[in-house]
């Protein structure tokens, strides 16, 4: 269970102060996948990097399973699976090698990585390229790699910032499969995305953040109810009051 | 809740063995890093050597050709120079033009009054014609001189006898030199020079390659954010990365100073010129130690704030720099060995190694001011190094 209590996120820039983060609240419950939702520059980014501890928040809180992340973010990581906008893995190790390096940052004993590798290669379908060189990966691979490298410690928690960025429709429709599962599971899923379609399609609740707010949250029904359009789409360019990011 | 010892130490030591397996699957890389000290250093000091040894040898064993203008007039003197292995010869047309082509490297001119002045028992006048900034006419004129010298000397004393005076009287003083340079500290001038700074530069930059790839080319690769999403400390990253980036510098180390062993034994010639028995091994290695950390904690620094991968690379031109300061300082402006000289980085291990080099001993208070200094400035360093890893926009990739 994830809770943000009116976050807010200044950054300086040589033009002024930015307002990247400007008061977004929701929670995020477990065995359901939240979706962020907003336009390129909304702010969704920044919200994720406050969940996992990697920015303070000027102000507002951040709890994970009811531990406040200000005071104690080793904690609040070690309950967290975090897939950031940046996935590099490492080109030179094999995908094996990458995903058990991040184990053995999470203090797990050789044989839980190796356990663990197999459980996550079986659902992500990874056999055949766990123990090649992660050069010369796809994009799907590498995501792949990426996400059970951020899963080898079985979190409660999953953060994941548009973990569809670039995969074609086959491996889209893979991980959508893997998210349910994640979810089937009793995890708290996060999940960030500037496609409206993919989050109407998978999550079971949306917060639709624009200009640094959230502007509407709750179901697709919800929102379709709430802005008395039966289609969502018309129903997110209503709640964010522009077209932008509809064609991203 | 803070991490644990055991937490911090298995995390540094993950963190270490990934970057060196990272590392050493880059074969091209590894190979330039590991073996270009131990195979270009004792191959450009060997060669060197080779050449000044031979160029000084040929230059005073063999016969030296010396056009004299005017020797006619000194037929005597020509013969003496004959004995002392200087042949003259006939003069080019324009002398002063052949000196500056560097034809010749001195030639002799012998007055037209020289055999009148020899007669009349006045000064008779020679004179040695050479380029002085030219160092490889450095021998010829002093050979030339030499039995110039010898020649004077002789006849002076003759003639004194010939009047009945003891030759004595004329040399009220008589000036000595007692040269307390040791043998083995005569040796190493040669090396006094490019040694230190070739071993500094290695210890300073072996981590180099490693270091900046691991911290500026993680975060440029993007998956520096990934990795301090980890529960795992940042201190203990840093750590981890600086610890691979050493153990690789040490290891370049080693190998150096064992080529040099090696080399030793193969040639004799740089033997006779450096120290390499296992304790000035030992001691030429402690030195460089702490240069080791300060440079890779410093490229750690420079490299965390680095935009770019490129950005961090184009600080080695002047870091490359740095090690070679005090060798022009003392070059210029030579001072005397002082305490406070062995708190300062590189002044301090050009110092030290010198000592090692010229076998001389190094005080105990010596080795404790510079082991403080030195790994006390590499842990300054380092403690900043990872306070830049706290930073927040760090992990924040382009």
């Amino acid at each position: 269970m994830i809770i943000a209590r009116n976050l807010h996120k200044a950054f300086k820039t040589r033009t002024g102060t930015v307002k990247a983060v400007d008061g977004v609240d929701f929670e995020a419950p477990d065995g359901q996948i939240t979706g962020l939702l907003g336009p390129n520059g909304a702010g969704k980014t920044t919200t994720l990097r406050m969940l996992y501890t990697l920015m303070k928040p000027d102000a507002g809180q951040v709890l994970v399973d009811g531990i406040d992340a200000a005071r104690d973010p080793a904690a609040v990581r070690r309950a967290l699976g975090v897939l950031p906008d940046a996935r590099g893995v490492y080109k030179r190790l094999t995908a094996r090698e990458n995903i058990a390096y991040f184990g053995e940052l999470h203090g797990m004993s050789r044989a839980a990585i190796a356990l663990r590798t197999q459980a996550l290669s079986e659902a992500l379908d990874m056999d055949g390229i766990l123990e090649r060189q992660t050069e010369g990966f796809s994009q799907g691979q590498r995501t792949k790699t990426a996400i059970a490298r951020a899963l080898v410690h079985d979190p409660r928690n999953v953060i994941l910032d548009e973990p569809t960025n670039g995969l074609d429709v086959m491996t889209t429709r893979a991980m959508r499969g893997f998210l349910y599962q994640l979810r089937d599971e009793g995890r708290c899923v996060i999940f960030s995305s500037h496609i409206m379609q993919e989050v109407a399609a998978l999550c079971d609740r949306i917060v639709i953040i624009a200009q640094g707010q959230v502007v509407a949250a709750g179901s697709a029904d919800e929102l379709r109810a709430r802005f008395g359009e039966s289609n969502l789409e018309d129903a997110f360019v209503k709640a964010i009051g522009s077209e932008e990011g509809l064609h991203a | 809740m803070t991490p644990g010892v055991s937490n911090i130490l298995a995390t540094l030591w993950a963190v270490m063995r990934k970057e060196l397996r990272d590392i050493s699957r880059d074969r091209r890389t590894l190979a330039l890093v590991l073996l270009m000290g131990p195979v270009l250093y004792p191959a450009l000091m060997l060669g060197m050597g080779a050449l000044s040894e031979s160029r000084t040898r040929t230059q005073l064993d063999k016969v030296l050709q010396v056009p004299v203008v005017g020797a006619q007039h000194a037929p005597n003197l020509i013969a003496f120079l004959e004995t002392h292995g200087i042949e003259a010869i006939d003069p080019p047309g324009d002398l002063d033009a052949a000196i500056a082509r560097q034809d010749i490297d001195v030639a002799l001119e012998i007055d037209a009054d020289f055999g009148e002045d020899w007669q009349a028992g006045r000064p008779a006048a020679v004179q040695v014609v050479h380029d002085s900034t030219r160092r490889n006419a450095e021998i010829p004129v002093a050979r030339l001189r030499a039995a110039l010298g010898g020649y004077r000397e002789q006849v002076g004393m003759l003639r004194l006898m010939a009047r009945g005076i003891h030759p004595a009287v004329t040399r009220p003083l008589s000036v000595g030199t007692r040269d307390l340079a040791t043998e083995d500290a005569k040796r190493g001038v040669l090396l006094s020079f490019i040694l230190p700074y070739l071993l500094i530069l290695t210890s300073f930059i072996g981590g180099a390659y490693l270091i900046l790839d691991a911290t500026a080319g993680e975060r440029e690769r993007q998956s520096l954010e990934p990795l301090l999403a980890t529960p795992a400390a940042r201190g203990a990253i840093v750590s981890g990365k600086i610890a691979a980036a050493c153990t690789l510098g040490l290891l370049s180390l080693l190998l150096t100073l064992l080529a040099f062993k090696l080399s030793a034994q193969l040639a004799p010639g740089l033997g006779r010129m450096l120290d390499v028995s296992f304790l000035a091994m030992g001691k030429m290695l402690l030195i460089l130690l702490p240069m080791l950390f300060i440079g890779t904690a410093l490229l750690t620094w420079l490299a965390a704030s680095a935009k770019s991968m490129k950005e961090a690379q184009s600080h080695m031109t002047w870091l490359m720099l740095l090690p070679m300061v005090p060798t022009f300082v003392l070059m210029v402006n030579p001072i005397k060995t002082q305490l406070w000289q062995f708190a300062v980085p590189f002044l301090a291990q050009n110092q030290l190694l010198l000592k090692v080099i010229r076998a001389e001993p190094i005080a105990a208070e010596i080795w404790a001011v510079y082991l403080a200094a030195g790994f006390g400035l590499a842990a300054l360093l380092w403690f900043a190094a990872v306070r830049r890893y706290h930073q927040e926009k760090l992990a924040i990739a382009g």
